[in-house]
């Protein structure tokens, strides 16, 4: 009887966890400084700063998560993929030569060569992504064996990421700051381990990517 | 028999599946060891400016493009950028969109009566970190380049160095991310290099009077 108490009990405490590891908590702000919207031959592009001095660059992965996230759904945006727009208007989205404010877009627009390449791209805003995925904390302990006979773990860990972005988004027609969208994650993730390790992964940056990649997209089309 | 521990310091490959984790955990204790060689492949955009209307010519020492720097770091093995094989590619791109036209000068002392002007450029330094290095997630690149220009009659007009820097986040290359991540560095470093010259190139003095002379001023 003691037993079976021990074993409910314990596959009760893998359930919860189980349960609450997937758990992601993500709010999404914006903030509209003019008018948007765009048709059908327009474009964006996704860039992520590359500035020397910081350390803290937004994943690739994450960049391009906002690209396919925007192109797909039920209304689709029109996204250039970052290299070949870096390729393609060489050298001026460098890191050494990007502008740094949506105030810098006129005079760098102003080259004929630049305008008539941007135009033949059809691109209507320029969004550029600020932030990373980081962990805020964790703890626990998990030792692994590897012998000739076999292998197996021992442990419990826990750990939070905090994802925290900002998309700025330029309008290359009005060389304005159109606004900026921002999202936050906040996710716990568990891994128990008896002999075989089970992790419980809540996907911080996903559910940062899908919201922020969302509400990109209502604002491109000016949806809300 | 390996045995690896692991506390709060939880690393990103717990993102993997669990079959994977011993895996994992075996590489990671046989880690520490290998360096890296890396070529850069000679994959270059031309810039996006406007012509400078003249005939250039460009000489490539074999210096240059047979340019491989090797390095063995304490307890992290032998590294390898390969980085002359990528330059002809570099150059010729750089120029082609900076210039009407570019042509090979094998001489620059002797350019011939086709071009206007010699750039000879050379790598004098290269240094490169690795993030255990630095403590980062980043592999960074540093290319010194030296360039002359010379005359259309042959004289050395000027000479300037170009300082390019590349770095590379090795968390966007996976578990085995030691060589596309220098090589992604060094590809950012030549990169870098195309930017600059392009940005600094009409402002160096010794251009912007050969331009005066020869295209009468340093169009944009």
């Amino acid at each position: 009887m003691i037993r079976w108490h021990q074993q409910a009990l314990a596959t009760g405490c893998l359930l919860n966890l189980m349960l609450a590891g997937g758990c992601v908590t993500s709010t999404v702000q914006q903030v509209r400084e003019s008018a948007t919207g765009m048709n059908e031959t327009e474009s964006v592009v996704v860039l992520s700063r590359k500035t020397r001095p910081s350390q803290e660059e937004t994943e690739a992965d994450f960049v391009n998560c906002i690209s396919k996230s925007m192109r797909g759904g039920k209304q689709r945006v029109n996204v250039v993929g970052e290299q070949a727009f870096r390729d393609a208007l060489f050298p001026w989205f460098e890191p050494r030569t990007a502008p740094v404010n949506a105030s810098d877009l006129p005079e760098l627009i102003s080259q004929p060569e630049l305008a008539e390449r941007l135009a033949s791209l059809g691109l209507r805003y320029l969004i550029w992504i600020e932030g990373d995925t980081d962990r805020t904390d964790s703890s626990g302990s998990l030792t692994c064996s590897v012998t000739a006979t076999g292998a197996g773990c021992f442990g419990f860990l826990t750990w939070e990421m905090d994802s925290g972005y900002e998309a700025q988004v330029w309008d290359v027609r009005s060389g304005n700051l159109a606004g900026r969208v921002s999202s936050e994650a906040v996710g716990t993730s568990y891994m128990p381990a008896v002999v075989v390790p089970l992790p419980f992964i809540a996907p911080v940056r996903s559910s940062a990517c899908s919201s922020l990649a969302q509400q990109l997209k209502s604002f491109v089309l000016n949806e809300g | 028999m390996v045995k690896a521990s692991m506390s709060g310091a939880v690393s990103s490959m717990l993102n993997c599946r669990a079959s994977s984790l011993v895996l994992v955990l075996v590489l990671a204790a046989l880690g520490g060891c290998g360096g890296a060689s890396v070529s850069v492949p000679g994959l270059f955009p031309v810039p996006l400016v406007d012509r400078i209307p003249l005939p250039m010519g460009l000489h490539l020492d074999e210096s240059l493009t047979g340019y491989v720097h090797a390095e063995e770091l304490e307890e992290q093995g032998e590294w390898e950028i390969d980085l002359g094989s990528a330059q002809t590619q570099m150059f010729q791109n750089l120029l082609s969109g900076m210039f009407d036209s570019v042509y090979p000068v094998a001489n620059p002392a002797e350019p011939g009566g086709e071009v206007a002007g010699v750039l000879v450029p050379n790598i004098s330094e290269v240094q490169f970190s690795t993030p255990l290095q630095t403590r980062s997630d980043y592999f960074e690149v540093w290319v010194r380049y030296r360039f002359q220009l010379y005359g259309r009659d042959g004289e050395l007009l000027g000479e300037w160095p170009l300082t390019a820097y590349g770095k590379a986040d090795e968390d966007n290359y996976g578990m085995q991310s030691r060589e596309p991540a220098l090589q992604a560095a060094a590809v950012a470093a030549c990169r870098d290099a195309m930017a600059f010259f392009t940005v600094q190139f009409r402002t160096i003095p010794e251009v912007r009077q050969w331009l005066l002379t020869e295209a009468g001023g340093p169009s944009r």
